[in-house]
């Protein structure tokens, strides 16, 4: 409100003639104003419903009711080899992933995991109330 | 106060001026309708009636209960715009007239959007993070507080301590009677909102999409429409004819799924389909608990 008090007076200060500028407007701030500063309400992102992907998502999730059982919906999960078809807490993710894919990481990554494993066994087992 | 409310008006009026120079029918740019307006052309088509002269071209193939009557609906063709129904059909009350039941369309709907559902957010835990092995400053005596190592959480540049952790997965399965439900749930909803259409075949006279985008918007079936078909092959027709639109897609009878009827306003079906989805959809009524899964062979399955 103050601010806005001090941009009319200035507004009005040129609006008058170039010659009387007697009174040079300064404008006050009494500090009510927040600070967060917006001058227009942001516009919604245009988001286009009728992509390929979102017009054509959830095709063949029946295909074993409707297929004769030959193929699984979990056949056409795009996923890490090691998570098809599998949902488990972090230590059996991570247990799974070092039997089907640990000969085959970066020793670095390895050594993570391995440690990772270590600290999420003692941290379940050994501590807290359900062990 | 008032001096700024004497602009504001100022500025209104002009724009009003403007406005009715430019044309009666100009919509403000930011006008939002809601997304369910019913278009006035669709409330004239009523149900066949008992007595008429079209030839029934379907019936059940299953026995229907007797307690139930099947569902009777109009056959219709694509080959031209403004041709008349070519007959009736009979659709199974037990896969096109089952009760609503919103909440399997629900978990139907939410299984499809996350079985699939990979996230990969990760994070790295302080002992992954680079660096930060050695004690930085001594335990006692510098004045500063007491730490071990830079890469503890509370440090910034620190591991993150309960951050997601790999790429985790959200796969589960609804039991196959609820899935199998749900399908019969949502061909039931599109049939009794009168949104589900039974056509004879998928031919065409021409490949062009304004043909069948005419066609649509004259029988008002509405923005969006789906297309099923039993088979490997399409019409050449109306393969193109649907390649460039967005909001009219054609997919195959196996790729059915609660979602994609849930998307597309109106469904269209042909009578191939139909007796295809009853005689998949009406099995799981009778059949016996799987003792051991379906893929492996059974003596008298299929």
């Amino acid at each position: 409100m103050s601010v806005l008090g001090g941009l009319l007076r200035a507004g009005a200060s040129l609006c008058q003639s170039a010659g009387t500028l007697l009174h040079a407007a300064r404008s006050i701030s009494t500090g009510t104003c927040c600070r967060v500063r917006m001058h227009a309400i942001p516009e919604l992102k245009k988001v286009d419903r009728w992509t390929e992907k979102r017009s054509m998502f959830g095709v063949y999730d029946n295909i074993g009711i409707l297929g004769e059982f030959k193929a699984h919906p979990k056949d056409l999960i795009k996923a890490p080899c090691w998570l098809k078809g599998f949902k488990g807490n972090e230590l059996q993710r991570l247990i799974r992933k070092k039997r089907m894919v640990g000969d085959r990481m970066m020793t670095l990554d390895r050594h993570n995991l391995e440690k990772r494993i270590s600290f999420l066994y003692r941290r379940f087992n050994r501590t807290g109330k359900h062990r | 106060m008032l001096r700024f409310s004497l602009v504001v008006c100022g500025g209104g009026v002009a724009k009003r001026f403007a406005s009715s120079f430019s044309g009666q029918s100009a919509l403000p740019p930011n006008l939002l309708l809601p997304t369910n307006l019913v278009d006035p052309g669709r409330l004239k088509r009523p149900p066949p009636p008992a007595d008429c002269s079209l030839p029934l071209l379907r019936k059940c193939d299953a026995v229907v209960p007797a307690h139930l009557s099947p569902v009777q609906t109009w056959v219709e063709t694509l080959e031209s715009q403004d041709s008349e129904p070519l007959g009736l059909a009979h659709l199974h009350p037990d896969v096109f007239a089952v009760p609503p039941r919103l909440d399997i369309l629900h978990d139907v709907e939410r299984w499809q959007r996350n079985y699939k559902r990979i996230s990969h957010a990760n994070t790295k835990v302080r002992s992954e993070v680079r660096g930060g092995g050695r004690k930085p400053w001594k335990q006692k005596g510098s004045g500063r507080a007491r730490h071990g190592s830079i890469r503890s959480p509370i440090w910034r540049g620190g591991g993150v301590s309960h951050g997601p952790r790999g790429p985790t997965s959200y796969y589960y399965m609804l039991p196959m009677k609820v899935r199998v439900q749900g399908l019969k749930v949502a061909l039931s909803s599109k049939m009794a909102q009168d949104y589900l259409h039974i056509v004879d075949s998928l031919n065409i006279p021409t490949p062009d999409s304004q043909y069948l985008l005419d066609l649509i918007r004259q029988r008002h079936w509405g923005e969006s429409v789906l297309i099923v078909d039993v088979g490997e092959e399409f019409p050449e027709n109306i393969l193109q004819a649907t390649a460039n639109l967005k909001t009219v897609n054609i997919i195959p009878a196996i790729g059915l799924n609660v979602h994609s009827m849930l998307k597309h306003e109106a469904i269209v079906l042909t009578l191939d389909t139909v007796r295809f989805l009853e005689d998949k959809l009406l099995w799981h009524n009778q059949r016996y608990t799987p003792l051991y899964p379906f893929k492996l062979p059974y003596s008298d399955f299929p």
